[in-house]
């Protein structure tokens, strides 16, 4: 306590009589009131990972002894063996193809259904949509490819559908977001010149909308070519059937090469991403 | 004056249409080398409902009791991956970011390590891990860790990056030592960000868990790779179901938390 405040509060008869000295704090400057939820996650978390870890039941020992395992497993794969370059290259390319046909698909199905979800559009209509498409959203892609191969068989097609459902159901919600943001007056002013719906949706909302829609599928691209480099693990077309089918026959050069050239791929897709973000962020 | 601005809107028409073009082609172009066809579109949309409503539906509850405990191993290791993940990142990203780095060279180590794990699926150190740790929810903690580590160290070094300097400035203005100026400027700064990213990393890692289980990661993601092959469809659907419901739990959860931090 500042001293010249312990002395004003001494020459105030009412402080002394009350309190003792000692526990006479001068008003703390307002502190943030301590926010329940904040508060209850800082016990939860902590006693929750303890509480995981011990019901995890790892083994400590098979830690150890496959963390060895694990180095001895990368140094068996280096160096990285070029004898199947041309399948692993065909098969990234298929990945990519996959990857651009499902969003592209994904994108078409968003940009009709965008709309009908946007609730400024169509108020009830759009909550439906809405909700179908956070429930489509929600199951992962791998699981839709999972689904789709046993609906259509195995190969690219799976992979395609699957991409495609789930690209729909992401971009339906952006696109659909980005049209309620839309200024309010834009959309009285059409309607006032008597246009119908479709009149008001290209005139009104898909001029101020476009660039949205373009930067959102841009990134729904990216998040997908990493999608489909993986949904060849179950079987769905692409370079991750390389990958798993070469760690199967123990073939670890071969796998490392593989795992090379997703990782260059997914990494210059990052890295093509960040540029355009960076542009659209300077313009 | 009239006649420049209508050759540069020409101009500007001209590129958006080749754009659109290329795009178009590059798509037809993909489509015929997978073998794609638009009419297997509705054709294979049609498969799905059919297997949808024959198969899948309705779920059977009695495949409940059975999916409780891979629903628990699912809530486990995706946060044993997160505050262990974190804690890693947190160390890591302090070496990565520009302002915090003892040396340039240690930046771009670091740096080019997470973009290593982050770039390579996690489904694919699944598999890797799978080989060395043998199948279990070792596997998938793991996977997740490892996941979680390449995309939180670089947001943490971003967040790091753009701490106010001028507050560190007036903290050691005042002949704070280190920890302290740790303790009074950076990490006051750090932990809303710090906070936010986690729990966000944390609804991914119950997705991303359900994906590592595929390749014997364990949790549901195991037992809904397992049920499609033995066409126990039913008990797949309520796992699906299941997987939802944490998802949309864990949403709720994470989204008052972090409202309240920022």
């Amino acid at each position: 306590m500042k001293p010249e405040l312990a002395t004003e509060m001494a020459n105030d008869l009412s402080y002394e009589t009350a309190l003792p000295l000692h526990l006479a704090e001068p008003p703390q400057p307002s502190k943030p009131r301590r926010d329940p939820w904040l508060v209850g996650a800082a016990w939860f978390f902590p006693l929750f990972f303890i509480f995981s870890l011990w019901q995890l039941n790892f083994d400590y020992s098979q830690l150890a002894h496959g963390t060895g395992k694990m180095f001895q497993l990368f140094a068996q794969m280096f160096p990285p063996s070029l004898v199947d370059w041309r399948p692993v290259l065909e098969a990234a390319l298929q990945s990519l193809q996959v990857a651009l046909v499902g969003t592209a698909i994904g994108v078409a199905v968003a940009a009709v259904f965008g709309f009908l979800a946007a609730v400024n559009l169509f108020p009830r209509l759009g909550l439906l949509i809405k909700g179908v498409a956070a429930f489509v959203r929600t199951i992962p892609t791998l699981v839709w490819a999972l689904m789709f191969i046993v609906a259509v068989g195995m190969g690219p097609v799976p992979g395609i559908l699957a991409i495609a459902t789930h690209a729909g159901a992401s971009l339906i919600k952006m696109f659909s977001q980005s049209i309620e943001e839309v200024d309010e007056g834009v959309h009285e002013a059409i309607k006032a010149t008597g246009a119908g719906k479709l009149q008001i949706v290209f005139q009104g909302f898909l001029p101020c909308v476009i660039t949205y829609f373009i930067s959102w599928s841009v990134f729904r691209l990216e998040a997908d070519i990493g999608e489909s480099a993986i949904l060849g693990v179950v079987g769905a077309g692409g370079i991750g059937y390389q990958i798993s089918n070469n760690m199967r026959s123990y073939l670890l050069p071969e796998t490392c090469f593989a795992a090379l050239v997703v990782f260059v791929l997914v990494f210059s897709v990052e890295l093509l991403s960040n540029w355009y973000k960076n542009k659209m962020n300077l313009k | 004056m009239e006649a420049q601005w209508l050759r540069i809107r020409r101009q500007k028409r001209v590129q958006t249409v080749t754009i659109v073009v290329l795009i178009a082609a590059l798509v037809v172009w993909s489509a015929v080398q997978t073998k794609f066809h638009v009419l297997t579109v509705f054709g294979g949309l049609g498969e799905m409902g059919k297997l949808i409503v024959n198969d899948f539906l309705p779920p059977h509850p009695e495949a409940l009791k059975g999916l409780i405990e891979p629903a628990l191993d699912t809530i486990y290791m995706s946060v044993v991956g997160m505050v262990v993940g974190s804690l890693i990142s947190a160390v890591l990203a302090f070496f990565a970011a520009a302002t915090t780095t003892p040396h340039r060279i240690v930046l771009v180590l670091v740096r080019g390590f997470a973009s290593v794990l982050r770039n390579i699926p996690g489904l694919i150190w699944a598999l890797m891990l799978a080989f060395a740790y043998g199948i279990g929810t070792l596997v998938g903690t793991l996977a997740i860790i490892i996941y979680s580590v390449g995309s939180l160290v670089r947001a943490y070094a971003e967040i790091l990056e753009e701490i106010d300097q001028s507050q560190l400035e007036a903290v050691k203005a005042t002949g704070a030592t280190f920890p302290q100026v740790l303790g009074q400027a950076v990490l006051p700064q750090f932990i809303p960000g710090f906070v936010a990213w986690s729990l966000y990393k944390l609804e991914l890692n119950i997705r991303a868990s359900t994906i590592v289980g595929m390749v014997g990661g364990g949790g549901l993601g195991f037992y809904i790779q397992n049920g499609l092959k033995l066409f126990h469809f039913r008990d797949v659907s309520m796992a699906i179901i299941l997987m939802l419901v944490l998802i949309v739990v864990t949403e709720f959860f994470t989204n008052k938390i972090r409202e309240k931090v920022i």
